[in-house]
């Protein structure tokens, strides 16, 4: 039963990123492969607190983690207000292998390529959160408030605001709207879904290292978002649950162990190809 | 010396760099389409010169036929699969992830061909060191400096005096006139991929064959590059080609002072700052 | 209730016709090279156990996960195995997800058999993690006394940035300057790296007598590169170092290192050879030995007619102590204590300099 708990969780984790990362380059339009990276400071701000010599417990890091991403996020997509599309991409790269570089090389901050081992459970304001299945409840918890949020945010007029944005920067500023501020408030929104993530994560597998946080994490996200559907609810939750099961589902194929992984990778980026070919909205999206 | 050496271990980096800059920015700057595939031709183009040359073809040969095959399959790639995106009227967004998509295929055919193991070229003349002043340097390194710079200037001249690359670069600078005057832009697009991979193919062969081959190898270049385009100012080839070497060179010399775990993340860092303050670039094509 | 119990008893305890084990090892991505050796020093084992008739008339299994060598592919192999195939033992390697592992298994109380891995904090991680060979701190001790014993005293540390280089490079700080010599410099290269020019300069630099090596890939182009550069200081490292591409090039001569004293008679070399077109290096002769010890282990608990659980495999393990599989060794801690050799590569071979035992 473990076992599928811990899928549950980790899919609901990256059920957030996937919302994270449709806000983004799905709805605002803001490609960025930097995404893992802040996931990767959520967790590690998390870890961080809960660690401490005065540890706080896991709820408060989450919110200073989520507010943290929130800034962070909003740092991070300055660049691509300033620079036209392509150029924020090789900006969104460089931002992650950035990113990535301090994960690894800041050992007194991040423990290193050591990692982070130890990392207390978390507790619900005093309830211990100890077993997987307790977990998979929180995990639920947290997701459902993320797609209630999101849900409500695109029904509001900022949600079609931004969608307007979307469809024709120009006119909409044209007509006095502050565009600017949409897609910073956006961003700032992506950044606490990837935030609490990152926390989430951290507290699960109780060791977290740069590895997880990676260019490769990052294409795997945006693999989620595309396949799943970009710019949906539905699309979001899709994609991880599907990408996640996919390497298991490989077990079952008999493929020589020895090419399995790259067998993997391959697949995902036939996957995208397909996909944007095919049918660029993806399974549950809008056109992208 | 260790500045010296440090100096022309950067100086021969730059050089390969500056040919898949050279390369990326034809394509770019041409049908605007960000083409990370390239990093997978790269890749591809040094582990076909070693198939053939490890079945007995002598190395010359084997650069001819895996620069040929690199072109085809960037052409492929144009015709294929961006140009079918095109008549779908994709956005920018779409034809990268699309890019990304094929990266990721030709990266992985590699590694399950090949293995993820590091493979070496069996030539010997080729590790074989020569004394430049204090410094010292091996034969494919020496190479690698003579064969990049034929490279960027055969580049600009093709650019500036033949008829392609003029009708290349009218293309770029404006491909709706262009299509209305029939120069045929998307049949340049499938030239300009083609001498690109081309042109990608040699660095690909010459970086593995000092350093060894691995099939993960090409994003980080290619990453590096793009900045020393877009620093050197989208159009330039001069300009790609420049900055890449002074990159390379810096990140090289950065050693003197800092430990070299953070040189490539300090130039990520640099180039962000770039993109806040001067996104046109340092030579701005006219 | 009775019956039931008696039932449960009978399902672990004879667990069908087949006992089944876990490995979960990076079999694709960087680690790959590695994580295959040593899967298939574990099926050759078992593969040869079950040819004669398996343990006590039952037959091994073991299902293999590939885990890329990342922290959450192993979490979560970790779990499938436990939760679906109720496996009490699983291979493992690469400390970064050994260590992700650790409490998992503390926890679930599955035994977790570690032949390759061998950072500091493997040694505590654990009271179920066992490790058939000692720590890097353990090697990098010998090492240092050897050579500030052989009069070289002033050393640069080159090292890998992860959890293993990472784990040397500290023990090279702490052991070396115990030994009597001093550190003048540190690099620090990537793994898959395999520009090690700058490196090699900026240690060559400071003057170092020797530089002590704590790296796991690219070994073969760091010799080249330091031959070409035409570097003079003894270059020493420890098991490591124990690449056959590296030892058969002629750039590495010279090269001194520690080795984990282990060989595998010639017959049972071919036979792997012939069955897997590859030599039986280092990380599968590693993994054949602690299949070796897991198997011996089973058949203990099986005569005893005990259910074949984490917990009584980790007991009676523990209980043998001592071990002959390709070597002896002896488990005085969750660590297992190993002769230990210092060899130099000379002429494409790997020569035997000194033999010392472990403290």
């Amino acid at each position: 039963m473990d076992f599928l708990f811990s899928y549950i969780v980790l899919a609901e984790i990256y059920v957030l990123l996937g919302l994270s990362t449709n806000l983004l380059v799905g709805i605002v339009g803001i490609f960025s492969v930097s995404q893992a990276a802040v996931f990767g400071v959520g967790a590690y701000l998390v870890a961080h607190f809960t660690m401490a010599t005065d540890p706080l417990s896991f709820i408060p890091s989450m919110v200073i983690a989520a507010v943290c991403c929130v800034a962070l996020n909003i740092l991070v997509t300055l660049p691509s207000l300033r620079v036209s599309g392509d150029y924020f991409v090789v900006t969104s790269f460089g931002i992650q292998l950035l990113a990535t570089a301090v994960f690894t090389n800041w050992t007194a901050g991040t423990g290193g390529a050591n990692g982070l081992p130890g990392i207390p459970p978390p507790d619900l304001f005093g309830l211990p959160i100890e077993t997987t299945p307790q977990y998979a409840w929180l995990c639920t918890g947290a997701v459902v408030l993320g797609c209630l949020g999101f849900f409500l945010i695109m029904r509001a007029p900022f949600g079609r605001l931004l969608r307007a944005i979307r469809e024709d920067e120009t006119a909409v500023a044209a007509a006095g709207k502050n565009v600017l501020r949409a897609k910073v408030s956006a961003a700032a929104l992506a950044g606490a879904f990837a935030g609490t993530a990152g926390g989430l994560y951290a507290a699960f597998l109780s060791f977290i290292d740069p590895s997880s946080f990676d260019l490769d994490a990052s294409i795997l996200l945006l693999t989620m978002v595309v396949v799943g559907g970009a710019r949906t609810l539905a699309g979001s939750i899709i994609g991880p649950f599907l990408l996640l099961a996919l390497p298991q589902l490989l077990t079952l194929v008999d493929i020589p162990t020895t090419i399995a992984a790259a067998a993997r990778q391959l697949i995902y980026g036939l996957l995208l190809i397909m996909f944007m070919l095919f049918r660029p909205q993806g399974l549950a999206g809008e056109r992208l | 010396m260790l500045a010296l050496q440090l100096l022309a271990t950067g100086l021969v980096t730059g050089c390969a760099l500056g040919v898949v800059a050279i390369s990326f920015s034809l394509v770019y700057a041409t049908t605007k389409i960000f083409h990370v595939a390239h990093a997978g031709i790269y890749t591809l183009g040094g582990y076909l010169a070693w198939s053939l040359v490890m079945s007995g073809i002598p190395m010359p040969v084997a650069v001819v036929i895996s620069v040929g095959a690199c072109a085809a399959l960037g052409a492929l790639i144009q015709s294929q699969l961006y140009a079918r995106l095109e008549r779908r009227r994709a956005t920018h967004l779409v034809v990268l992830i699309a890019s990304l998509g094929a990266l990721a295929v030709i990266q992985n055919i590699i590694a399950a061909v090949y293995t993820p193991n590091i493979l070496q070229f069996p030539l010997q003349w080729s590790s074989r060191m020569v004394s430049v002043g204090v410094v010292r340097m091996n034969y494919t390194q020496l190479l690698t400096i003579v064969i990049s710079l034929i490279a960027y200037v055969g580049t600009m001249l093709f650019a500036h005096r033949t008829i392609l690359g003029k009708r290349i670069r009218a293309v770029a600078s404006n491909p709706m006139l262009a299509d209305i005057t029939r120069l045929q832009p998307q049949t340049v697009y499938v030239y300009v991929i083609a001498i690109a991979s081309a042109l990608v193919c040699l660095p690909g062969i010459l970086v593995p064959l000092d350093l060894g081959l691995q099939p993960y190898n090409g994003v980080t270049p290619l990453l590096t590059a793009t900045i020393a385009m877009i620093a050197g100012g989208v159009g330039s080839i001069t300009g790609a080609f420049v900055l890449s070497v002074g990159i390379a060179v810096v990140q090289n010399l950065s050693l003197l002072v800092m430990p070299g775990e953070w040189s490539i993340g300090v130039t990520f860092f640099i180039f962000v700052i770039f993109m806040l303050f001067r996104p046109t670039g340092l030579f701005t094509a006219r | 209730m009775a019956a039931l119990a008696a039932c449960l008893v009978a399902c672990t305890s004879a667990n069908a016709e087949t006992i089944k084990f876990g490995g979960i090892l990076p079999l694709t991505g960087p680690g790959a090279l590695i994580g295959t050796a040593e899967m298939r020093g574990v099926q050759f084992a078992v593969d040869q156990a079950n040819a004669k008739g398996g343990i006590h008339g039952q037959q091994v299994e073991v299902q293999f996960e590939d885990n890329q060598a990342k922290p959450d592919q192993s979490v979560l192999s970790f779990n499938k195995l436990t939760d679906l195939t109720h496996v009490s033992v699983i291979f493992t390697g690469y400390s970064g997800p050994t260590l992700a592992m650790a409490p998992l298994a503390t926890r679930k109380k599955v035994l977790l058999v570690n032949a390759g891995a061998q950072a500091d904090a493997l040694a505590k991680a654990s009271p179920y993690l066992i490790n058939t060979l000692p720590t890097i701190g353990g090697e990098i001790e010998v090492l240092s006394k050897y050579l500030t014993g052989d009069g070289k005293k002033k050393a640069a540390i080159m090292f890998e940035n992860d959890a293993a280089g990472m784990s040397g490079r500290d023990d090279y700080l702490r052991f070396f300057p115990e030994a009597g010599g001093t550190i003048l410099a540190q690099e620090a290269t990537q793994f898959g790296q395999t520009d090690f020019r700058p490196a090699l300069l900026k240690l060559a630099d400071a003057k170092p007598d020797v530089m002590l090596v704590a790296i796991t890939a690219g070994l073969l182009q760091m010799a080249q590169e330091y031959k070409q550069l035409d570097l003079k200081f003894t270059v020493a490292g420890t098991t490591f170092f124990a690449d056959p591409a590296t030892i058969a090039d002629p750039s590495s001569s010279g090269f001194v290192h520690t080795q984990l004293h282990i060989d595998a008679p010639p017959d049972l070399a071919a036979q792997f050879k012939s069955k897997y077109g590859a030599d039986m290096e280092f990380f599968a002769k590693q993994y054949y030995n602690a299949a070796q010890i897991v198997l011996a282990t089973l058949d203990k608990v099986l005569e005893d007619k005990q259910p074949v659980t984490g917990e009584t495999m980790h007991d009676t393990l523990l209980k043998i102590g001592k071990f002959q599989g390709l070597i002896p060794l002896e488990f005085k801690t969750n660590t297992a204590s190993v002769p230990l050799d210092i060899n130099v590569m000379r002429d494409g071979k790997d020569v035997l300099l000194k033999e010392m035992k472990l403290q």
